[in-house]
């Protein structure tokens, strides 16, 4: 007997995309998480385009990611020319990267993964019953888009990071009313983890899972590092960034029409969960004690734990962003122009971590300073091959054939995933509308 | 009196419009409080997708078959339709000229099977059905979004700026990046609404918000070239987010 299971427009996502899984007596036959985004082709559009413009049209691939996208960008620009910022500029990118992770882990731990958990459809339907959780989430999230607004000009698409640095450096009054709004998060923040700590177990999938992040430098970090960490099976490997096509080496598969990467064979997980697993030892005491108030356990078998993992991440981006404020406040802040450089011939590469995993942009410049060509991996076409990976490990484990139930854990494990489904696009494969 | 009905909706793009939205933290309560959205699938779970709706708010640009049904299905519901965001006025960002080699482009993309894939050039959604009012940007400014809102609840059409960028610029006081500078600055022909955001920051406009309704390319142009960029790069500048609404 088969039986098909099919979301078809997952609701509470970034982006178009669905579900399908088949089970034939009892045993998974087929799984499919399913893009059908429009294609939108940008690595094609950047062509020919000066190096100025390039992270403006690239940051369009998302909105949720769009400090990622537009910064990697600018990472990759900058090896292509040798371009080498000042430590101050170092400073402010890596706050403004908090500040977008701040943003999307409120706006997803609350608002998109939150509601399954409580039993809701939305946060809207949630804040009827809990006002003072869906207003301190509210806050969270306006902190996150505060900082990007102050550092990054604006909170979606951000226009002031550019090549060699920033148009306009914040003012020290800009950072003084920052540190203040990062001191009320903080507080905030204590509060929502007394309602995670309370939620239910969503215990749905464990298996063996591999892990890859970025080994970011000068601390627990997304923007800064060149190198990527793989965990599996105990077992830590690290790779050049150069050398990405390892570890991105897509190939079409039978039983999917995403394009999938695997490491020796293995699809493997980005996120939260495995920036963690690969590096939580650079993060402090604090941050280890809110892990262990949320029951989190390194390496996780569960994809689940993502959304514990962002929890940690966002209580530790408070500390750490105030951290880098008070820096700033106390070294002095300049308004300091971009550091002067030479277009030229050349390549490229730059990984950070989105959000929601490595992200990698590479280009190639002819000497004119214009894009010859551009290759950019996002992490949901990274997670791709995993999520499926995941799902049927689920069914596998549900003991119930059950439709309602299967498809509320279907949704609720690609959700924990944090897809962003508007970037998988470009490797992606999409499946057409029938 | 019942509250009105609204949707939200994203054809192809970034959802930043729609991010913009859920980024009104200080007025979502409120928001929510005064219209009734029954269908925003990026925001719940329990969505009507067949109601009849007083206002839909549409994001992104159509660019497949499946984004024209979706398109045409919203405008039979709804009473009033909103386009938001660059895309969705302009096409935007993956707009293309009509001399663009798609198929090829589908192919070095997306492989050999891209030819198959429901792919159509970007078109705006005036282009495909009768569009009522339009808030442009990208994103949409969270200011115009919320005043829009109250204008349309209390029976006004939204009220958005038709002059160019520099009018604000100019209200700001900043120096100006275009005659002091040099620069390429997109900000005489782009629609005001941002309150000059990029050059009070010195960053030249990119014109992410599409033409002004008054906007001279040709002078423009001519301007841009004297200072020593090619002709070809200020087309593909000033083209970069509304190809259509940009003349030759």
């Amino acid at each position: 007997m088969s039986t098909t299971i099919r979301i078809e427009h997952l609701a509470r996502v970034e982006g178009h995309g669905g579900v399908t899984v088949v089970v034939e007596d009892g045993a998974v036959s087929d799984v499919r998480f399913d893009v059908f985004e429009g294609a939108r082709l940008v690595e094609t559009l950047v062509r020919g385009r000066r190096y100025e413009d390039v992270s403006q049209i690239l940051s369009r691939i998302c909105a949720i990611c769009s400090v990622a996208h537009a910064l990697t960008s600018i990472k990759a620009t900058e090896r292509a020319f040798g371009v080498e910022v000042s430590p101050q500029t170092k400073a402010l990118r890596d706050l403004l990267f908090r500040g977008e992770n701040i943003e999307s882990h409120a706006l997803h731990l609350f608002f998109l993964a939150l509601p399954d958990y409580l039993g809701y459809p939305s946060a809207v339907a949630l804040a009827k019953d809990y006002p003072d959780a869906v207003k301190i989430a509210l806050r969270l999230k306006q902190l996150g888009n505060t900082i990007q607004e102050v550092i990054g000009g604006r909170a979606v698409h951000p226009v002031n990071a550019i090549v060699g640095g920033f148009g306009r450096v914040p003012a020290e009054e800009q950072l003084i009313s920052l540190r203040e709004a990062l001191l009320a998060g903080i507080a905030d923040c204590r509060a929502a983890m007394d309602l995670l700590v309370t939620l239910p177990a969503a215990d749905y999938c464990h298996t063996d899972t591999v892990f890859a992040a970025l080994d970011s430098t000068g601390g627990y970090g997304y923007f800064h590092g060149d190198e990527v960490t793989i965990v599996a099976n105990g077992r830590r490997t690290q790779i050049p960034g150069d050398a990405y096509l390892g570890f991105t080496n897509e190939k079409a598969v039978p039983h999917s029409h995403a394009k999938h990467s695997s490491y020796n064979g293995r699809p493997y997980m980005v996120g939260a969960l495995a920036r963690l697993t690969a590096h939580h030892d650079k993060l402090d005491a604090r941050a280890h004690e809110v892990m262990a108030r949320l029951g989190l356990t390194l390496p996780s078998r569960d994809p689940m734990d993502n959304n514990k993992a962002q929890a940690v991440e966002l209580s530790a981006d408070l500390h750490l962003a105030l951290e880098t404020v008070d820096q700033l406040l106390s070294s002095g802040v300049h308004d300091e122009p971009p550091v002067a450089f030479q277009p030229r011939a050349g390549t490229g590469t730059a990984i950070t971590e989105a959000p929601r995993g490595i992200l990698i942009h590479s280009y190639r410049y002819d000497d004119e300073g214009k894009i010859a060509s551009a290759d950019v991996i996002t992490p949901t076409a990274l997670n791709a091959a995993s999520v499926e990976d995941h799902l049927r490990c689920s069914v596998r484990q549900a003991g119930t054939n059950e439709t309602a139930e299967l498809t509320k854990r279907l949704e609720m494990i690609v959700r924990a995933y944090d897809p962003c489904i508007s970037c998988s696009v470009h490797l992606v494969r999409r499946r057409d509308a029938e | 009196m019942s509250k009105p009905t609204a949707g939200i909706f994203g054809l192809t793009g970034c959802a930043g419009d729609q991010l913009v939205i859920l980024n009104c933290e200080d007025q979502l309560l409120d928001l929510v409080a005064l219209i009734d959205i029954r269908d925003f699938l990026m925001a719940g779970s329990a969505n009507d997708t067949g109601c009849d709706l007083d206002i839909a708010f549409v994001e992104g640009a159509v660019m497949s078959k499946r984004d024209e049904q979706a398109l045409r299905r919203v405008r039979a519901r709804a009473r009033t339709l909103v386009a938001i965001g660059t895309c969705a006025v302009w096409g935007g960002v993956a707009a293309t000229d009509e001399s663009a080699p798609r198929d090829a482009w589908l192919e070095e993309v997306y492989g050999p099977t891209g030819a198959d894939y429901d792919s159509l050039p970007a078109r705006a959604l005036h282009e495909v059905v009768q569009v009522d009012y339009q808030i442009t940007g990208c994103p949409i400014e969270k200011d115009e979004f919320v005043s829009a809102v109250a204008n349309l609840l209390n029976g006004d059409a939204p009220l958005l700026p038709q002059y160019a960028v520099c009018v604000e610029c100019k209200f700001r006081e900043c120096g100006c990046l275009l005659t002091e500078r040099g620069e390429v600055c997109c900000g005489p022909m782009t629609v005001a609404g941002c309150n000059a955001r990029c050059p009070a920051l010195r960053i030249p406009c990119v014109g992410c918000r599409g033409p002004a309704a008054d906007a001279n390319f040709a002078s423009a142009t001519a301007m841009f070239t004297e200072g020593g960029v090619s002709p070809q790069d200020v087309a593909r500048k000033l083209r970069t987010f509304a190809p259509q609404g940009v003349q030759q």
